[in-house]
């Protein structure tokens, strides 16, 4: 809703409430939806038997898997191995990513010669990728994290630099107006005023990277969640398959949530709606 | 461009704070490959104390005139003096009122006005605090100190960016179209509350605007911009008795005087503006 002053100027008025109220309403649906899908399964599977069990499991079935699963410590312990690839692989391509991206972004020079050349590498399918790094990097953590890395980093840079072209002309003369410059302008205005841009990039990153986490898992590993996947898919454990793609589901929403809770506890000026990059 | 400095010209650049001595600034268009010259041969002195108002039409070049005095852009060629020195870039002695605010969103009213004691490194001590409490009472928003920009209207924005700009006591505000994006009630009581304020505290301001009305009402004198390229077209006193009330001026002949004449003077301008686009 937009609240139109005398001379025309639009303020931003959020119908903060109705939305709620709105979205509430679609999640019950929801709910619903699956409850409905579950049910079906159930009955096409166990009491119709129009799909033999060993292929699709029944609901049923594979929430007992992932019980199972839950109380193995050989999960718990690659769950650990995988997400502490995941966290370095992600750390390592948010610091490079947020300083290459307002380096980029803040220099013209940088813009016009390497901002091209970040684009193509981020439309290469860098997957394909993933078989070169397991062969030079070996079978361990390491080939994981670069997997983790490569992915993350792109969408981190490209975001940071579109975040850094789009500070306001105005910010930046006004801090220099008040006396501030060079790396010291870079830190008080514009890292702040790209910060939502970064965090929305680092969303992307995450789950990219941890798509490349597992994916390196399942081309060549000796740990790691991917891994434990394959094995069960070769061992035609069809069950507990399906309940550790439920895992990363969980993970994976759950990287998310964090990063987009965390983008509104730090930028909390920012407008979620106008955040348009690299996606 | 080299100029001849003559004694008397000499003297005027002494006694008054800001001098500007044949200013021209032209940027390259990369596109074209051609100099496009925002401001040509600007000649002009302000005294201290003075409150001068820039009228022109939009894309005359007086936001680049301002631009090159708070040390933003480097002159082509000519210089800017302020208190006989030449200005190489920004400084404490100068502050800028944005018209878009240029607020900074993930700071508070109270570090926003902080931020204008950047520059001063006065933050050591803990003096600074009372000056931006001062500040912020100043221009009206003492309750406010913790609420973001984006909770707060369009005036009381600008309010923040005036603080902001006077927390470090300059000698010279320059404002650039301070009143612009504020709603026309807003505008009329800031009016006022901005000629007292700088009544009160003495300050040399240099005022940009597109509207006649407050290029007159605020101004002791009043630089008049045409466009293509930019260059002062004439130089008016206002010579109105201050304070200024918007409603009693209204009726004064020397203000219906001015304005006809001002009307007449951008009118022939905004044509040529729109003709030459």
């Amino acid at each position: 809703m937009t609240v139109t002053s005398a001379t025309g100027t639009n303020r931003i008025v959020r119908p903060r409430r109705v939305v709620r109220s709105g979205e509430g309403k679609w999640a019950w649906l929801l709910v619903g939806v699956v409850a409905a899908v579950l049910l079906i399964w159930e009955a096409a599977v166990s009491w119709l038997q129009l799909v033999p069990a060993a292929f699709l499991p029944p609901p049923t079935e594979i929430i007992a898997a992932f019980v199972r699963l839950l109380g193995e410590p050989e999960f718990w312990q690659a769950f650990v191995y995988s997400m502490q690839n995941l966290l370095i692989g992600l750390a390592l391509a948010i610091v490079v990513g947020v300083v290459v991206g307002l380096a980029v972004g803040w220099s013209p020079v940088l813009r016009f010669t390497v901002a091209p050349f970040l684009w193509l590498l981020y439309s290469t399918p860098k997957v394909a990728l993933a078989p070169l790094f397991i062969l030079i990097l070996g079978l361990g953590n390491e080939s994981k994290i670069a997997l983790v890395f490569l992915l993350a980093v792109f969408p981190i840079i490209l975001n940071t630099m579109e975040g850094a072209v789009a500070v306001s002309p105005s910010l930046v003369s006004a801090g220099r107006v008040f006396g501030v410059n060079g790396v010291y302008l870079g830190w008080k205005v514009i890292f702040p005023a790209t910060l939502p841009y970064s965090l929305s990039g680092i969303q992307r990153g995450a789950a990219l990277g941890f798509t490349g986490e597992v994916l390196g898992e399942f081309l060549g590993g000796t740990g790691g969640l991917g891994h434990l996947l394959e094995f069960a898919a070769y061992q035609f454990m069809m069950a507990e398959a399906i309940a550790l793609v439920i895992v990363m589901v969980i993970i994976a929403n759950l990287t998310l949530w964090l990063i987009s809770t965390l983008r509104r506890r730090l930028a909390p000026w920012y407008d979620d709606r106008k955040i348009v990059g690299a996606s | 461009m080299t100029t001849t400095i003559e004694p008397a010209e000499d003297e005027a650049s002494v006694s008054s704070l800001i001098s500007v001595r044949d200013l021209t600034v032209s940027y390259d268009v990369a596109r074209t490959g051609k100099k496009l010259v925002a401001i040509e041969g600007v000649d002009l002195d302000v005294r201290e104390g003075e409150f001068v108002t820039v009228l022109g039409p939009s894309g005359c070049g007086k936001t680049t005139f301002m631009n090159v005095i708070a040390g933003l852009v480097k002159p082509t060629s000519g210089q800017v003096l302020v208190a006989g020195e030449p200005v190489t870039g920004p400084g404490p002695d100068r502050a800028v009122v944005f018209q878009d605010y240029a607020l900074l969103p993930w700071r508070t009213v109270f570090d926003n006005v902080k931020f204008g004691l950047e520059m001063q490194k006065a933050l050591k001590g803990s003096g600074w605090r009372d000056r931006v409490q001062e500040a912020i009472e100043l221009v009206g928003l003492s309750g406010f100190e913790h609420s973001y920009p984006r909770e707060l209207s369009g005036g009381m924005q600008q309010r923040v960016g005036l603080a902001r700009a006077i927390v470090a006591e300059p000698r010279i505000l320059l404002m650039d179209e301070p009143l612009g994006a504020v709603d026309a009630l807003t505008r009329e009581v800031m009016r006022a509350e901005i000629e007292k304020l700088i009544a009160a505290t003495g300050k040399t301001v240099l005022f940009i605007t597109h509207s006649i009305e407050e290029a007159i009402l605020l101004g002791d004198r009043i630089v008049v911009f045409k466009s293509h390229p930019g260059a002062i077209k004439e130089v008016i006193e206002t010579g109105l008795a201050r304070p200024r009330s918007e409603r009693s001026i209204q009726s004064d002949p020397r203000f219906l005087e001015l304005r006809d004449h001002l009307w007449d003077a951008l009118q022939g301008e905004a044509t040529a503006a729109a003709v030459s686009k």
